[in-house]
């Protein structure tokens, strides 16, 4: 004990350290804590611990060895990291994707996206110390992740995107089956409603508990389900198409929410998965209607990016996913850099935690929805 | 108006009961084995006969982990004055599968499919030196290639069936030329 009697609040100041191996990080994530009794004055998180250094192992890796290593820094979203790489090497191609492939990259992303929600739908009441739900979220995930190793055969590194297109085409019958899963998954979503949202326990937990202000989320780039519930609307989806995002305007709802509170990020990212699921139905049914065709396009044997740049994002599960790539007509980048959504949604930590009880840095640690791999890359 | 007090509670409570009466989805492995469909990728298997030693999967392979070597044998002379031909003659294959990402390049990029997927998982080992699997045992794992599946009606003809088609065609032509 320092300053016994002193009166002096500097002197019972405690540093906390929260990790670097903490159930509630998924994965390696560290906080350093200044605590003044129960209470935290200051938080800064220390990121690195996972760091692979993809970035620089990009460099020297074709763009099909690319795909190999960017599915892998959020391993919740392997698909919709596979396909921001490929898309900016067919940006920079100005390569037409046959239509197919477009809306069959559409769908398997949009499944990707309910893979992804589906974890954090079940992990964070288990991190607010709800057992059940996280078994309902693995059941569904069990059902999608069938339909996907049937496809891609990958369990979470589908490793299916290639530059132009897919690898290969689908097995005869699994749009059916496809269909089946989501119809299936679809009809049992509402047990989030009920079993979490509704729980008087997780809301008392949640519900305005650490709080992002617009502007903040705005100043620290915060993206995803996690700026959309600071009342920031922006979804690349609807704001700037790729894909066949276009087309599905109709049936795309972006789920927005004022609040800013823990409670606000978990009902943006309920809503956004009922939204993933009927967006996944819509892709399928296009499918169906469009005219045989091929679902990649033939590439030769050296793949050359031309001389030049380009910077393209994608609305990843978790946020945005920016790509800039730079190369000098070799057949690996020179550079290419990665923007993940996590690590800026981490960075806003260092404004919600302070003024924070110990006891809510769990629920709002949980509530920001990041893959430490995304942090650190 | 504001739902009555513990109403969460006991929605919640309904699921766990629902869900009480029905049928467990979890399957007890190992004594129910899963089912994985074909194009899982689990162990890679190679067909040692088809190899020419062209080295692409290891030079493809994005870490690295295929191992071969191999010498040059000359062939007997067929006919005198003829020149010596040269042919390859594998050594060693081996995949260190303590280091695949299992991306399945190798496989694609293999000109002569010497190289497929296999569904396989169990081949877990104490000792990660064992994870390196040699010929043999990649030859072994042939046994277990599943044959590829169907694709669907809209996709497009495989450029092996079509190339077979072609073949075919032509053959029944020459054919009825001579008739």
């Amino acid at each position: 004990m320092v300053g016994l009697g002193a009166g002096d609040s500097a002197d019972t100041d405690m540093v906390l350290n929260i990790g670097p191996q903490h159930p509630s990080t998924h994965g390696v994530l560290r906080l350093r804590l200044r605590m003044q009794g129960e209470r935290i004055t200051a938080a800064e998180p220390v990121v690195g611990y996972m760091h692979r250094g993809a970035e620089k192992l990009f460099e020297a890796r074709d763009y099909r060895q690319i795909v190999v290593l960017a599915n892998r820094h959020d391993w919740l979203s392997a698909f919709s990291n596979e396909l921001g790489v490929v898309h900016a090497v067919e940006t920079m191609l100005g390569m037409e994707v046959p239509v197919r492939a477009v809306w069959l990259r559409t769908l398997l992303a949009e499944l990707n996206r309910v893979l992804n929600h589906l974890m954090f739908l079940g992990s964070y009441p288990l991190e607010l110390g709800g057992m059940t739900p996280v078994f309902y979220a693995f059941r569904e995930r069990e059902e999608l992740q069938a339909v996907m190793e049937e496809v891609s055969g990958g369990r979470m590194h589908y490793m299916f995107n290639r530059v132009g297109g897919l690898k290969e085409d689908l097995p005869a019958g699994w749009t059916r089956r496809a269909a089946a899963a989501v119809a299936a998954v679809r009809s049992r979503m509402g047990v989030f409603d009920d079993l979490v949202l509704g729980n008087e326990i997780f809301r008392a937990r949640t519900r305005g508990v650490g709080v992002l202000p617009r502007e903040t989320a705005q100043a620290y780039g915060v993206s995803g389900p996690v700026a959309r519930a600071s009342g920031l609307d922006f979804d690349l989806r609807r704001d700037e198409p790729y894909l066949a995002y276009g087309e599905l305007a109709d049936v795309l709802r972006v789920a927005v929410r004022q609040e800013g509170d823990c409670l606000a990020r978990f009902e943006c990212l309920l809503e956004q998965t009922h939204n993933a699921l009927e967006l996944a139905e819509a892709c399928l049914g296009r499918l169906a209607e469009l005219p045989p065709g091929p679902v990649n396009q033939r590439l030769p044997k050296v793949l050359k990016a031309p001389e030049g740049h380009v910077y393209t994002w994608t609305e990843n599960p978790l946020g945005l996913n920016g790509y800039h790539l730079v190369s000098r007509g070799e057949k690996t980048p020179w550079r290419l850099k990665l923007r993940s959504a996590s690590f800026n949604n981490v960075q806003a930590l260092t404004e919600l935690l302070p003024g924070c009880l110990v006891a809510d840095m769990v629920a709002i640690l949980g509530s920001l929805f990041f893959v430490v791999g995304d942090i650190d890359k | 108006m504001p739902p009555l007090p513990g109403s969460g509670l006991a929605k919640g409570l309904a699921i766990t009961l629902r869900t009480m009466t029905r049928r467990s989805v979890t399957d007890e492995y190992p004594d129910t084995e899963p089912a994985l469909p074909p194009r899982s990728r689990g162990t890679i298997a190679l067909f040692e006969e088809n190899c020419t030693v062209c080295m692409l999967c290891a030079r493809e392979c994005p870490d690295w982990c295929i191992y071969i070597d191999s010498h040059k044998e000359t062939l007997p002379v067929e006919r005198p004055g003829a020149r010596a031909r040269t042919h390859n003659v594998l050594d060693r294959f081996a995949i260190d599968f303590s280091l695949c990402m299992y991306c399945g390049i190798c496989i694609e990029v293999c000109p002569f499919d010497a190289l497929f997927w296999s569904p396989e998982f169990e081949y877990a080992e104490e000792d990660i030196a064992d994870l390196t699997h040699e010929r043999d045992r990649l030859r072994e794992w042939m046994w277990t290639v599943p044959e590829p599946p169907a694709l669907d009606p809209a996709a497009e003809e495989p450029k092996e069936a079509a190339a077979a088609r072609t073949a075919a065609e032509k053959a029944a032509g020459r054919e009825g030329d001579t008739a």
